[in-house]
């Protein structure tokens, strides 16, 4: 790694940190102008006690000093704060436990996309225009297409509700299956057509044909030549689609009833739990810098004509 | 092979659609519901009927109420969710259960039995309850009196601000710790003469103190296990004192309840183990239900009602509830025409005769056989149905001015065209009536506010073409549940939807709520414009009151027979009071309601010795299941 890409890579780490910061002001202010409280209910408490809660968390202060007070306790303890709908438990820990459900879901899907989808990719390309590259396009095309919601309810009705395989619900035993299948189905189909399109591409090219010409043998083409280089563009695909569903798919979470941070997300908002609506968003924000940020390195790393600046 | 495809394909439309609408549903159900159940009102055992049969298996049930409780701490849930599990984890001074017949009844549980109070001179009354031998913490220390002195201190003080603090309202003490200029060492007047006496002085003799007693905000608690601000939030720190001890939390996932061999009543539980899941999501809930995973769920796609009364029969059930959905306006909404003279007293009575015209409009039938659709009764007055009057009859059917029906307004469905000719002759009183289009010309537009969500849009969409029918513009306008809260509460809309659920059987949780200075008063009443208003009057000279106010303003009458309800001591004029306060309040057209609350889940046909209270409450630890 040269120097220019050193100082690349710190160049951007600095911006993220100011990507994060922006992330975190606006959403402080814009959630303390929207609408509603946290504390406020069908049934309203009175004055007095609305006044003891507000005391007690902190929220009858100036906005400003909220602000100070919020920041200074993630840089300098990286706390979240009490949730306060949740009483008794902190951000931290509820995001935590939640991550965990999502990010095993995340990246098992993620695995499971990538390795069937390189796969598929490059049978789809080497076949190309066979009988089997057709029935995996028409399959991809479908997927692609299709949204996770009903993909979500379609094998929830046929596995879970009809054959009775696997439990409607995410938190049972083998619960995740379900969810991982329909979590994994779209980057699949996509990761299929970006390595066929890419890998037919690279076949063109006469670096191929120059390895055909001295003999190489048909897989040592393909894996030591062809896959190699086609994985460019799947590799930057990978990155920002890792970080979106490792950081929750909240149509999944609601359908099979997943315990993740997608759904503890959107809670929070409705219910205006403002320590966790901070602590989500900066959570979700620092992945997607890093995620993007990694994808952008391994970018460099695949492909060494790729200057970086 | 075809045709199962294309089954299966507008399967998973009719899911999607649900799916749509779960949520909204869910999110948008009228808040916590803690009423306190009819102790005469025959329990929900949703498979009494069924013939007995041997249980089955090791006695576990997994069950789904809602998602992750707010707050198992009794004295901080507001839940009904969390009520129930708080039911089967603690063991207060009393209980619900069911008599020889199956009615409900409220029964001594720590205590040894529920006395009788002894008034003292100034009026207040004193209980002195002695607790059961042998009663014990799950970590095996004993439960003493002076457990429940702290659990109630803590539960009414301000340090802790629960919602639910003022539910100690009726404590002598209550009002010191929330006075102005409170030091914060102020104590409710309960004391333990040793460990396993109790003593509570109380205000004066209020009807539903026993009921009190077995809600799960006097539920004990130990000062040595709540030091742990996080001590109900992790089994390892989780301590009560009832049928049942936390086993496992897996947040948002499930909660694990196991038999507490150690309680006293241990011999009479017969679940061993309860599965609380937690899930959000009916449609979700209707696919655990339906693979047969789960064997109770509280909630339901509000879509499916209609197909699932006719694919499970014995299985959906549709138990009372003490709640009205009503639609409310704001009193000081314009909706004289443009260019009327009327000013003071006579503008307000104008405009009440004009809502109450309006009220009677609505087609109540309509609305509940054909868009709620889940056995909800129409509605006629605010207090609701099954909240019980001084004999033990039902407190609506004897309020409003007619003998010949319930309520304030017949909502029959054969009375429906008179109501509207009459309503259509007194809007025409006000208003010019085109009598070639049968439309009223000259009526402001108004704007109807409600809260996302399917149902609440189609009830609104009724009203809507109602009075489109007859020239009235209504317009909808939905907000998100927080915003709408804010809005209806400061009073920036001209009608809005509401819905209240009682806390405990007794009118007043129904009528405190309209006082000029109630967090509650989504009306407005006595508020803005309206306080200058003097168009409200009050006698009860003839209840041995000296109260005779002509033309007086809201605070001037209302807020005064509710402080005179709130001191009364003798049952029947009390009831009587709050029937006048009913009165006052709907004379005003301010409340419209719509329909009485039900409660709809789906229980397992296997499951027996299941019941549920109006409350909402759900009681799992007599079932068995037996297939």
């Amino acid at each position: 790694m040269n120097t220019k890409t050193l100082m690349y890579i710190v160049k951007r780490i600095l911006l993220a940190i100011v990507t994060i910061w922006v992330v975190i002001t606006v959403t402080f202010f814009v959630m303390h102008a929207v609408p509603g409280g946290p504390f406020t209910g069908e049934k309203a408490v009175s004055e007095t006690v609305m006044q003891a809660m507000e005391a007690k968390y902190g929220l009858d202060k100036p906005l400003g000093v909220q602000y100070i007070t919020y920041l200074g306790d993630i840089v300098t303890k990286f706390d979240f704060g009490p949730s306060l709908k949740q009483r008794g438990r902190n951000v931290n820990d509820i995001i935590l436990d939640g991550m965990k459900t999502s990010a095993k879901l995340g990246l098992i899907a993620a695995v499971i996309a990538l390795i069937c989808g390189v796969i598929l990719g490059s049978v789809a390309a080497l076949r190309r225009n066979k009988l089997i590259d057709r029935i995996i396009m028409i399959i991809t095309t479908a997927f692609v297409s299709m949204p996770s919601f009903i993909m979500g309810s379609l094998l929830l009705i046929a596995f879970a509700i009809n054959l009775k395989w696997f439990p409607a619900n995410g938190a049972s035993k083998n619960g995740l299956v379900l969810p991982v299948i329909t979590l994994s189905l779209y980057p699949m189909a996509y990761i299929t057509r970006l390595t066929r399109s890419s890998m037919l591409e690279v076949l063109g090219q006469d670096y191929i044909r120059t390895a055909k010409a001295k003999g190489v043998s048909g897989v040592k083409i393909i894996f030591g030549h062809a896959l190699k280089n086609s994985l460019i563009p799947v590799i930057t695909y990978f990155g920002p689609m890792l970080a979106g569903i490792v950081t929750g798919s909240l149509v999944v979470e609601q359908i099979f009833a997943v315990p993740g941070i997608g759904r503890a997300f959107v809670n929070s908002i409705t219910g205006r739990d403002y320590p966790l609506v901070m602590g989500t968003t900066i959570v979700l924000a620092t992945l997607i810098v890093i995620m993007n940020l990694v994808g952008d390195i391994m970018y460099k790393v695949v492909d060494p004509r790729i200057t970086l600046e | 092979m075809k045709k199962k495809l294309v089954s299966l394909v507008l399967a998973s439309c009719m899911v999607l659609s649900l799916a749509a609408c779960g949520q909204s549903a869910t999110s948008t159900e009228t808040a916590p519901a803690d009423t306190q159940a009819t102790e005469s009102a025959p329990a929900d055992s949703a498979n009494a009927d069924a013939p007995a049969a041997e249980p089955v298996g090791e006695q576990v049930i997994n069950v789904c109420l809602a998602s992750e409780p707010a707050s198992l701490d009794p004295a901080l849930n507001s839940a009904v969710d969390g009520a129930t599990m708080i039911n089967h984890l603690f063991s207060g001074l009393a209980k619900w259960g069911l008599d020889a017949n199956g009615n409900l009844e409220l029964q001594p549980d720590c205590a040894q039995e529920l006395v009788e109070g002894v008034e003292n001179e100034d009026g207040t009354v004193t209980y002195t309850y002695t607790l059961k031998d042998g009663l014990t913490w799950s970590d095996g220390q004993p439960v003493t009196a002076g457990d429940f002195v702290f659990a109630w201190n803590r539960a009414a003080s301000q340090a802790l601000a629960a919602d639910y603090g003022y539910m100690f309202e009726v404590v002598d003490g209550y009002a010191d710790i929330w006075a102005d200029g409170a030091t914060g060492d102020e104590k409710l007047n309960v004391t333990a003469v040793d460990d396993k006496t109790l003593e509570v002085t109380l205000v004066n003799s209020i009807a539903y103190w026993n009921e009190l007693l077995a809600f799960p905000t006097y539920m004990p608690v130990r000062e040595d296990v709540v030091s742990n601000e996080a001590w109900a939030t992790d089994p390892s720190t989780y301590v009560n004192n009832g049928a049942y001890t936390m086993t496992a939390w897996d947040h948002n996932s499930v909660i694990t309840l196991t038999k507490n061999e150690n309680f006293v009543d241990a011999d009479k539980v017969t679940m061993n183990q309860i599965n609380f899941y937690l899930s959000d999501d009916a449609n979700n809930q209707l696919a655990n239900f339906e693979n047969g995973d789960w064997q109770m769920i509280d909630d339901v796609p509000t879509n499916e009602i209609a197909s699932l009364k006719e694919t499970y029969p014995d299985e959906f059930v549709t138990a009372g509830q003490l709640g009205t959905y009503y639609v409310c306006w704001n009193i000081n909404e314009e909706i004289l025409p443009a260019g009327s003279t009327l000013t003071g007293a006579d503008k307000a009575n104008a405009e009440n005769e004009i809502r109450n015209a309006l009220a009677l409009l609505i087609d109540r039938n309509y609305i509940v056989n054909d868009i709620a659709q889940g056995g909800q009764v129409p509605a006629s007055s605010f207090v609701a149905m099954g909240l019980t009057d001084a004999d033990g009859s039902q407190f609506y059917q004897n309020a409003g001015p007619s003998s010949s029906f319930s309520g304030y307004y017949d909502v029959s469905e054969a009375a429906y065209e008179a109501n509207w000719n009459a309503a259509l002759d007194t809007l025409k009183k006000y208003y010019t009536f085109d009598e070639a289009t049968q439309q009223f010309t000259d009526f402001p537009s108004l704007v109807y506010l409600y809260n996302t969500s399917e149902g609440h849009k189609a009830i609104g969409e009724a009203i809507q073409s109602t009075f489109a029918g007859i020239g009235i513009t209504l317009n909808l306008e939905n907000q998100e549940w927080a915003t709408f809260l804010d809005t209806r509460k400061a009073g920036n809309y001209s009608i809005a939807r509401n819905g209240w659920l009682g806390d405990y059987n007794d009118p007043i949780s129904f009528l405190d709520m309209w006082t000029t200075q109630s967090g509650n008063n989504d009306v407005q009443f006595g508020k803005g414009d309206n306080a200058n208003v003097a168009a409200y009057s009050l006698d009860i000279t003839d209840l041995g009151y000296d109260t005779k106010v002509e033309n007086g303003t809201w605070s001037e009458t209302y807020d005064v027979l509710i402080g005179d309800i709130k001191t009364c001591t003798d049952t029947k004029t009390r009831y009587e009071l709050m029937h006048r306060a009913e009165d006052l309040l709907m004379s005003t057209g301010c409340i419209c309601p719509i329909y009485y609350y039900t409660d709809l889940y789906m229980i397992n046909k296997n499951v027996q010795g299941f019941f549920s209270s109006p409350l909402g409450y759900k009681y799992f630890m007599y079932c068995t299941i037996t297939g």
